[in-house]
């Protein structure tokens, strides 16, 4: 299992476009993908429970993903955090 | 087993704050404050309740002072006996511990002096016509409740027959499809993708949707759907006890599968076990009705039919008298249709 943290960058926070971006780049691998926030853990291949995090811009969330393909999956997912989605970052 | 029952993060809250106990009890323990909105940030954490009659006579040793304090009509009627000078004296008394907050019962009348040392001392009062042992429960039950173990599961919960049944497995093997055809024959969903459990007392799991998702639910292929705007009020719940986990799998020739269903399988969750069936799927199959089944039968072991069980007694008994395989009806009765 791999581990990672990250932060929201865009200014509109993880609203409805990014979570449908972030879900379909997720359904591409095989790996397990489970976002934590607040003490809470979504499956971060389910739309509904990436949308219920609410998460605003500034807020970090705890990645993690297990299976065979994990390595590039926490790669992929990792760069569309940093890219804010490709959305305004202010 | 998927990884969705697997390690569930368990949380616990480690205190709410005064404010959010009046905000969610006010309306319905018709609850108000004496003191303007002072000692609202001040944080609650513990479970339980605490009349402190005790420490307002004096005695203060084990003085649980980090609890919600109840002011009932025995201390009221304590500190009305008392001259002003020695109910101050009282009142410091319990200031004197970082208490959380007051909630006096019955509209009982305190001085302005008293809830000026309170407000000194930013500490809330709240006051209540409930009686003493009513807001016990109902202040004891939120606190209960909003201490209590919660987990989230990634799974559909659906209302089958009046059984709580969560459906879980890998994403995308079909939970919201089976889910929709149950509320599609009758059934009620009470949270899709996004399941909140909490535990309740000891070995209780009660489970609700989130404020955000409600009872939208998403179809591979279509989207977002919103049940209750298609289905109606009938088609949803807000709560549910879970009693069972059926677990969608991809059938597999190596993995074994109940054949008779005598050996119960359990899982826990929050520390709480309940029946656990593993349903492998393939082409063909009516996932949706062997879900009401499996609902059904539950219902039968619960009023204590257990039909692996009757079934093999049944067989015990025809070995024991060696009537293998006869027919199990003797004689048609002139029947020849």
């Amino acid at each position: 299992m791999i581990e990672r943290e990250v932060t929201i960058r865009n200014r509109a926070g993880l609203h409805t476009r990014p979570a449908a971006s972030l879900v379909k780049l997720a359904a591409k691998f095989k790996a397990e993908f489970f976002i934590e926030k607040d003490g809470f853990e979504i499956n971060g291949k389910s739309i509904i429970g990436v949308m219920t995090l609410a998460a605003e811009q500034g807020s970090k969330l705890h990645l993690k993903f297990s299976g065979e393909d994990e390595e590039e999956m926490a790669r992929a997912v990792v760069a569309l955090f940093d890219q804010g989605f490709g959305e305004p970052m202010q | 087993m998927s990884m969705a029952l697997e390690n569930l993060k368990e949380t616990r809250k480690q205190s709410i704050t005064v404010g959010f106990l009046y905000e969610r009890n006010r309306e319905r323990l018709r609850m108000r404050c004496l003191n303007g909105e002072t000692g609202f940030e001040k944080e609650i954490r513990d479970k339980n309740i605490h009349r402190p009659g005790l420490a307002l006579a004096g005695y203060t040793e084990l003085f649980t002072y980090d609890r919600v304090q109840v002011f009932g009509n025995t201390e009221i009627r304590y500190l009305q006996h008392l001259s002003l000078e020695e109910r101050i004296r009282a009142f410091d008394r319990i200031f004197q511990f970082d208490v959380p907050c007051i909630i006096i019962t019955n509209d009982n009348q305190i001085d302005d002096e008293l809830i000026r040392i309170a407000t000194e001392r930013q500490v809330a009062i709240l006051i209540t016509p409930f009686e003493t042992t009513k807001l016990v429960y109902f202040v004891g039950d939120f606190l209960d409740d909003q201490f209590s173990p919660q987990t989230v599961i990634h799974g559909s919960f659906i209302d089958v027959y009046g059984i709580g049944v969560v459906l879980v497995g890998r994403s995308g093997i079909g939970k919201s499809e089976v889910a929709l055809d149950l509320v599609e024959r009758g059934h009620r969903l009470v949270a899709d993708d996004v399941v909140m459990i909490t535990r309740k007392g000891e070995g209780i799991l009660i489970g609700a949707g989130t404020d955000v998702v409600k009872h939208f639910m998403e179809i591979r292929g279509l989207g977002l759907i919103d049940i209750r705007s298609i289905f109606g009020i009938r088609s949803i719940r807000f709560q549910k006890r879970v009693e069972v986990v059926v677990e969608l799998q991809e059938w597999s020739r190596d993995m074994e599968y109940t054949r008779t269903g005598l050996d119960h399988d359990n899982i826990a969750i929050l520390g709480v076990e309940i029946p656990h069936v593993k349903l492998p799927i393939f082409p063909g199959k009516n996932i949706t009705v062997i879900v009401e089944v499996i609902a059904l039968d539950y219902l039968l072991k619960h009023y204590g039919y257990d039909a692996a069980k009757e079934f093999s007694k049944r067989l015990d008994a025809a070995i024991a008298e060696k009537s293998k395989g006869k027919r199990s009806v003797d004689y048609f009765e002139h029947d020849f249709e």
